[in-house]
């Protein structure tokens, strides 16, 4: 019979080697999964250094709604993400360039449309080519690593005669472009707003039961002194009046005061007003192009293909454009047979919005990457991770950046990660709940005023017609100035005015249980106070919108319509 | 003969199982608390610098310290890459605070202990600026525990491996002041 000791050391002798494998194999992949957690981390810390340097960039540019402005910030921002990479990595000291090659793309999404970041072929046109010296050294098929041209949220639409490309934006402006009804050319963009009414007699202009009326002046700190302003198209003009008998309005370009040489008409301001006045007449114009009655299912792909639905990173259908969501109108105008107001969250409009710039967004992005693999040296193939339901949230409703990291070995796998960051200082896209309430803008620098959020309660009880108003929220960002004798620069805060501790800071006192800011402002419009909240908050949302720097607009005409 | 033979095997394999090897966890274990000690402090030691923009020798003595307290010793390595004005501006709009356009230059340890702690004993403080990157790596120079046993059981750890690391960086966002 076989002792104890046998059966103890056999027992050991099979079981010993067993668990030091296993305990080697689980603390392999607890490394690997380690690793993912660190590199995913990482990811996002660079991400999110590269959009702090787009924010620090652009908030301190007056010029930074201009297209190739923006380029040379994006650019920078691209070059802020590889060297915070490579800072992240240890890698500091190496050139950061080594690590493009586990970037297959980054992702800027702006206003109306994204750029890419990725590499791509440099093929000159014929013209340029055909004007190279014989002995050229450079005569193009280099691969450079660049910002692909800029790519619209545009959907074209056929039906019947109408053949248009409409381009939708992270708001509820639109531009449509093509044929109408008739077969005439449109070319058009406007902001799509419900419920407005105007008077063309009295020029009485309401929303949703709110009388809308130009505003008086605005002032802002420049420097330590304050001036009245005007923003128009995306440039603020100061009212310098420093010298009565000699009033100038200037501008800051590059950090500097430079003066314009025409005046204004007025420091006062119409363009509350105006967004929803032009709002009204771009409905109007909007149906008489016949646009109204498109549906989902007259979406096609610029070769005239139906769309593919749109689904999850489980498959299901999200948004299908033919199928279930195919009868659905576009622009459901709540006058015009819809069920909600289009400028909400929960309306057809803003599904059909959301699906096309997905649609776009990714369509455009698996190419990218799947072209990266006709770039890479190395044996991973690049592939297209599936976003997940709450990046996409964040990508559809405000500026952000989404970047790619993958083949990076890290034990058991390769690595493949995404990150999704919010640029939420940003003068690209004026949100809902962008826009803050100051209480009192007439009270003295020495006693600072408060602003609150909208949500406020009780809000409506504090706010004064005439000295309570509206202002982005931007606009109280530390900007800095550049002084004209010497080398230094000047940093202050355009608004001076400090936060409510209750809604920002505690958030104790903001009001819950609504959808959006719409609805909360329509339920305390039955009350005469409520009213002058909504109207402050929507001129105020009005005023910021229509003076955002617009593509569409002729800048010169545009700018010549205030003087 | 044979009997007490497996008697002495079982007893050997006794001790193994029962004193090495839970010694060998518990020095894992406990390599496990310093790495999350080290990287926690070295995370909260690069935050604070990045976000108040100033580098002073009492953050840098307290970070040592507090990484210290795990009982082994460290090799810190800092770098600032400070962002230099471009000299030669592309366009008109170029301004010199543009952050990943302009170039940037190193300062290392050694040049950013000498700042803050200069040889004549007084305690500076390094100022940096918005846009200027942070980071610091953090590596332990002693043989732990847990890498002697290894060592001695496996032989798998070199002499210049490391088993505590830690490392973070990023962008300030803050101008500093040096007073």
């Amino acid at each position: 019979m076989m002792k104890y000791q046998y059966l103890a050391v056999i027992f050991v002798i099979i079981m010993l080697p067993i668990s030091l494998v296993f305990s080697a194999y689980i603390s392999a992949q607890l490394d690997t999964l380690d690793l993912q957690i660190s590199y995913d981390t990482k990811l996002d810390n660079t991400t999110y250094d590269a959009i702090k340097a787009f924010q620090l960039n652009t908030v301190n540019s007056s010029t930074s709604d201009l297209t190739n402005s923006k380029i040379r910030d994006i650019e920078a921002a691209a070059n802020s993400f590889f060297t915070s990479l490579a800072t992240n990595f240890n890698m500091a000291g190496y050139n950061s360039d080594i690590l493009q090659e586990y970037v297959p793309a980054l992702v800027f999404t702006l206003y109306d449309g994204f750029y890419i970041y990725s590499p791509f072929e440099n093929t000159l046109d014929e013209e340029t080519r055909s004007r190279l010296p014989a002995n050229a050294t450079y005569t193009g098929g280099e691969e450079v690593t660049g910002l692909k041209p800029y790519i619209y949220y545009s959907c074209r639409y056929v039906k019947g005669n109408i053949d248009v490309t409409i381009t939708y934006s992270l708001d509820n402006y639109i531009t449509v472009q093509g044929t109408d009804k008739n077969g005439n050319g449109i070319n058009d963009a406007g902001y799509l707003i419900d419920d407005v009414t105007y008077n063309s007699g009295t020029g009485q202009v309401t929303y949703r039961g709110i009388t809308i009326e130009p505003e008086t002046q605005l002032r802002e700190y420049v420097g330590p002194t304050s001036y009245a302003y005007i923003k128009i198209n995306g440039v603020k003009y100061y009212l310098d009046d420093r010298d009565s008998t000699n009033q100038r309005w200037f501008t800051i370009t590059n950090g500097k005061m430079s003066y314009v040489a025409t005046p204004f008409r007025s420091e006062d301001n119409d363009m509350g007003y105006r967004y929803y006045k032009e709002a009204y007449e771009f409905k109007q114009r909007l149906n008489d192009y016949g646009i109204l009655d498109l549906r989902s299912a007259n979406a096609v792909s610029p070769e005239g293909t139906a769309l593919t639905p749109v689904t999850d990173i489980d498959g299901n259908v999200i948004y299908d454009f033919t199928g279930t969501n195919g009868q659905d109108k576009i622009f459901d105008f709540s006058d015009n047979g819809g069920t909600s107001h289009i400028e909400e969250r929960d309306s057809n409009f803003n599904d059909h919005r959301l699906a096309v710039i997905r649609y776009v967004v990714e369509t455009n992005l698996s190419v990218a990457l799947a072209n990266y693999n006709n770039y890479g040296t190395g044996t991973y193939e690049f592939r297209m991770p599936k976003l997940g339901e709450e990046d996409w949230s964040r990508i559809l409703n405000n500026v952000s950046l989404i970047s790619f990291l993958q083949g990076l070995s890290i034990g058991g796998k390769i690595y493949n990660g995404y990150s999704v960051i919010n640029n939420n200082k940003n003068e690209e896209v004026v949100t809902e709940d962008s826009i803050y309430i100051v209480e009192d803008v007439t009270v003295p620098d020495t006693s600072n005023s408060t602003y609150h959020r909208v949500t406020h309660e009780g809000l409506q009880n504090m706010v004064n017609e005439t000295t309570s108003k509206g202002v982005f929220n931007i606009d109280f960002e530390r900007k800095s100035l550049g002084s004209t004798s010497s080398e230094t620069t000047l940093y202050y805060f355009p608004k001076r005015d400090l936060g409510c501790y209750t809604c920002f800071v505690a958030q104790t006192n903001v009001v819950g249980g609504y959808d959006n800011v719409y609805d909360y402002l329509d339920s305390i419009s039955s009350t005469a106070n409520g009213r002058i909240l909504a109207k402050i908050y929507y001129t105020a949302l009005g005023r910021e919108r229509y003076s955002m720097y617009k593509v569409f607009r002729n800048p010169e005409e545009h700018v010549n319509q205030f003087r | 003969m044979g009997d007490s033979l497996m008697t002495i095997v079982a007893i050997v394999l006794a001790a193994v199982l029962m004193f090495v090897f839970p010694l060998m966890s518990m020095s894992d274990r406990s390599d496990d608390i310093s790495q999350l000690t080290v990287k926690t402090a070295t995370t909260e030691f690069v935050d604070n610098v990045r976000t108040t923009g100033r580098l002073s020798l009492d953050d840098y003595s307290a970070f040592e310290q507090e990484i210290s307290a795990t009982g082994n010793s460290y090799d810190i390595e800092m770098e600032v890459k400070v962002l230099d004005e471009n000299p030669g501006k592309k366009t008109t709009q170029a301004s010199s605070t543009k952050i990943g356009e302009n170039v940037y230059y190193s300062m290392y340890t050694s040049q950013i202990l000498d700042t803050i702690a200069p040889s004549d004993g007084t305690s500076k403080v390094l100022a940096l600026k918005e846009g200027d990157m942070f980071s610091t790596s953090v590596r332990n120079t002693n043989t732990t525990l847990s890498q002697q046993l290894k060592n001695f059981f496996y032989t798998v750890a070199g002499n210049d491996t490391y088993t505590i690391a830690a490392e973070h960086g990023g962008y300030v966002t803050a101008n500093g002041s040096a007073n």
